[in-house]
């Protein structure tokens, strides 16, 4: 009937040792949460050893459960801490998160630097632009090409059989000749032209660059009449979309990773990372996966056992089928564990109310959680079975596994708990031994009202 | 065995039952059997009707990614055909003569795919926080932006023209003394086997997923979500992969599409109707089955492109219809059977038309 601990040596070690330094297991310190206006949890302070059952008590309405959903990462707490084993329950920011938000940012760059230099234009002028002109491709070619869209640099261009020569982003037709070869000369010599005015002291426009263009090439009449503010602008290159580009890149990138660890803070103590951390728990209103067999339910619950990734899942890798194997067994011994082994292949959502109860506590049980946290288990149970429930309770206990219930049916806390706490509107007002709360007279006030 | 057992019914009712049995059972091998086959028996497969059944196929591919996502993962996504055409778009700029690239298919096909998968994870991170309606309108939008975006990078994708001609797998490479990409370019018969491979490839990798680790996470976050995280799963990392997953398959169909056709015809092939039309084919089949995502797609898609296609011109040579009026004509009803069809199907059979196991035994339980 023993299960197999799911959880690390490292962590069992780390247990053992918040346990022997006289650290509790969960230590909740001045928990308080708000919604609003009004205070569901206030200044809350609870002690959980390691290896004992603790029930939380109270009035409909004291805010157990508001503080069961803040231990259990549903909600946020408005003041105070939990800690588990000794630290907090949030996930530490790594290297991984870090490497994470620069790729991410880095991404979101590349897509607005694309979107800032014409990614449409530049595709032109790198990839096509040597197509057209049958030279082979090459990555030093793309490179040259990729340099030349920034600085504007001329280029061969192909159309209805003529050649032209036109600016890298083919939105400049400066002439258009019959053959290959002289549409190159005169792009060289165009070429010359513009880097004279580019590199050329002072770069005051020089008019004769265009006169000595026009007097190698005379009687041309397809020289089409190339402007000088044309010859200007692309002596001046695209210096525009450059800035455009690297802002667009920095903008970007600041964004992407300023976004991503945004998203990282807000998720830091969800229910996943508490869960991961080792604590688990039941829902008060019966929360099972209804559609999915019972077996499957507590399989879910064994989810991070199995190891592999997708190609491991889509190839059945041996991995991935040892890891899945050893999920169902462990999930029958948990359903064996709460007596439910008989119906693993039943849907959960067709299972009697009582069998829906304990079929969440062995999933729960299946995480190999270190503490479980029992949202009135007892719920809608009749004597007997909650007779049954108790043993349950204290079984868990019995495998190392400590517990945090609340409950309404005083003869399951008074049998189980090591210690009570009693909560009244969102205040401890008693903590003890169950025999000492029972005792207790602001115990029986809040329950019995002032005058009992 | 089972038959036998009763009071001895009649030998042709045993067997009709032991033929039902099978159906049941092995439907995914009778049918890939009867499809296999079908080639060589039905010869106008050889012809149009073939590359008819090839579309069908490769819509069915989609259907199933899709099913990932409103199916298993219960996300409604209205932009699937996006990831189509980025998986068509991709096939096309790696493999035509007009870019350097010039890959293979094998190799264009691996690539557009995972950059579908890219594009869906890129979509999805900033995206999967929302719920329902939100995240339907977001796909929604998604969809068109590709769609005016592939219209738009006129240099890239050749703006309406598409690019084309997007070479055939297996061009240039002769095997057995058959030149492979003449051969399916000629014989629709190749693309036929080619998209019926790959989708029974999809199914069976569908059939594992749904039965491992992940596919029981997007299932137990479609059920609830809270008490998913509460078990530990990432709600947003499984929805992510499920983003991921439902792009990729949509990549691939696409890919397929664009070898088919041997050109990405023009972006409204990527459009919001065939988003839809693929959404309706899983619904109308039964969210989060495999063989009602395929029958849906059947029905819906064979209706379009084989049957209304057949009835016109059988309406037209039996000179039913002289004066041309659209009233006469089947495809001018198309939409209306396709409206009157998703009505009956929610009437009478609302879980889809073979529901999943895990509905099935929903209603089950509702009517006991």
């Amino acid at each position: 009937m023993k299960l197999k601990p799911l959880f690390s040596k490292a962590a069992n070690a780390a247990a053992i040792r918040a346990a022997s330094s006289g650290t509790p297991l969960l230590d909740v310190d001045r928990l308080s949460v708000r919604f609003g206006g009004l205070v569901a949890v206030s200044e809350l302070d609870l002690d959980v050893a390691q290896g004992s059952i603790v029930s939380l008590i109270g009035p409909n309405g004291a805010g157990k459960t508001t503080a069961f959903n803040c231990i259990s990462g549903i909600y946020a707490p408005s003041a105070g801490s939990v800690r588990f084993e000794g630290r907090r329950l949030e996930r530490s920011f790594a290297a991984s998160t870090f490497w994470g938000a620069m790729g991410v940012g880095l991404l979101t760059g590349l897509l607005f630097a694309a979107a800032a230099v014409d990614v449409d234009r530049l595709w032109l002028a790198v990839i096509k632009r040597g197509m057209i002109t049958g030279e082979p491709f090459t990555i030093a070619g793309a490179q040259a090409r990729l340099r030349g869209y920034f600085r504007a640099e001329l280029a061969i261009d192909q159309m209805a059989g003529k050649w032209r020569v036109v600016s890298a982003d083919g939105l400049d037709v400066l002439a258009i000749k019959r053959n290959l070869a002289d549409a190159n000369s005169l792009r060289d010599d165009l070429q010359a032209a513009v880097t004279a005015r580019r590199t050329g002291p002072g770069t005051v426009p020089d008019t004769s660059d265009l006169a000595d263009v026009a007097q190698k090439i005379p009687g041309q009449s397809s020289v089409l009449p190339v402007k000088e503010d044309v010859l200007d602008r692309l002596a001046a290159g695209k210096a525009r979309i450059r800035r455009r580009g690297w802002l667009g890149l920095f903008a970007g990138w600041i964004l992407g990773t300023a976004g991503t660890i945004a998203v990282w803070q807000r998720g830091r103590r969800s229910a996943h990372v508490v869960a991961q951390a080792g604590i688990s728990r039941t829902f008060q209103n019966i929360r099972l996966f209804s559609t999915m067999t019972v077996l499957e339910n507590v399989l879910v619950g064994l989810d991070r056992s199995i190891p592999g990734g997708v190609f491991g899942m889509l190839f059945r890798s041996p991995t991935n089928r040892r890891g899945e194997k050893a999920a169902r067994e462990q999930a029958i011994e948990a359903l064996k564990f709460v007596g439910l082994a008989a119906e693993g292949n039943r849907i959960a959502g067709q299972l009697p109310y009582g069998d829906q109860r304990r079929l969440e506590i062995a999933r729960a049980v299946a995480t190999g959680a270190r503490l479980i946290l029992l949202d009135e288990p007892a719920a809608g149970m009749n004597p007997s079975e909650t007779g049954e429930l108790a043993g349950l309770v204290e079984r868990i206990r019995d495998r190392g596994v400590t517990v945090l219930l609340i409950e309404h049916h005083m003869n399951v806390v008074m049998r189980v708990s090591d210690r009570v706490a009693v909560l009244d509107h969102g205040v401890k007002i008693a903590e003890g031994t169950p025999a000492e709360v029972k005792r207790n007279e602001k115990v029986i006030e809040a329950y019995l009202g002032p005058d009992a | 065995m089972h038959s036998s057992a009763s009071s001895t019914p009649p030998a042709s009712a045993s067997r009709r039952l032991q033929l039902a049995s099978l159906l049941r059972e092995r439907w995914d091998l009778v049918a890939l059997g009867l499809l296999a086959i079908a080639p060589l028996v039905i010869p106008a497969l050889g012809g149009a009707l073939g590359g008819q059944v090839t579309t069908l196929f490769i819509y069915c591919i989609l259907a199933l990614g899709l099913n990932v996502m409103v199916g298993y993962t219960g996300l409604v996504h209205l932009g699937i055909a996006a990831f189509f055409g980025i998986g068509a778009y991709s096939m096309a700029i790696l493999t035509v003569p007009m870019y350097p690239f010039q890959m293979g298919f094998a190799a264009a096909a691996v690539i557009s795919t995972l950059l579908a998968a890219g594009v869906g994870l890129a979509l999805g991170a900033p995206t999967l926080r929302l719920r329902g309606d939100y995240l339907a309108i977001v796909t929604l939008g998604f969809g068109e932006v590709v769609k005016v975006t592939l219209r738009n990078l006129e240099q890239i994708t050749g703006g309406m023209k598409g690019l084309n001609p997007v070479p055939p797998p297996g061009a240039g490479v002769t095997l057995g003394g058959v030149d492979l990409g003449m051969a399916f370019a000629i014989d629709p018969r190749y693309f036929y086997y080619l998209s019926l491979i790959v989708l029974a490839g999809v199914v069976v990798a569908m059939r594992r997923l749904e039965n491992s680790r992940l596919g029981r996470a997007w299932v137990a976050v479609r059920e609830d979500e809270l008490a998913a995280s509460a078990m530990g799963i990432s709600a947003t990392r499984v929805k992510l992969s499920a983003f991921a997953m439902s792009s990729a398959v949509a990549g691939l169909a696409g890919c397929l599409y664009a070898a088919s056709l041997s050109t990405t015809a023009d972006p409204n092939a990527y459009d919001f109707n065939r988003s839809i039309m693929m959404l309706c084919a899983v619904i109308l089949g039964g969210l989060g089955s495999i063989p009602g995502t395929l029958l849906g797609v059947a029905i819906l898609v064979g209706f379009d492109t084989v049957l209304a296609p057949w009835a016109d011109s059988w309406i037209q040579q039996m000179n039913i219809n002289p004066t041309g009026s659209s009233l006469l004509s089947f495809s001018g009803w198309r939409l209306a059977l396709f409206g009157l069809a998703l009505v009956l199907v929610m009437r009478f059979r609302p879980a889809g038309l073979v529901p999943s196991r895990r509905l099935a035994a929903e209603l089950h339980e509702g009517q006991t």
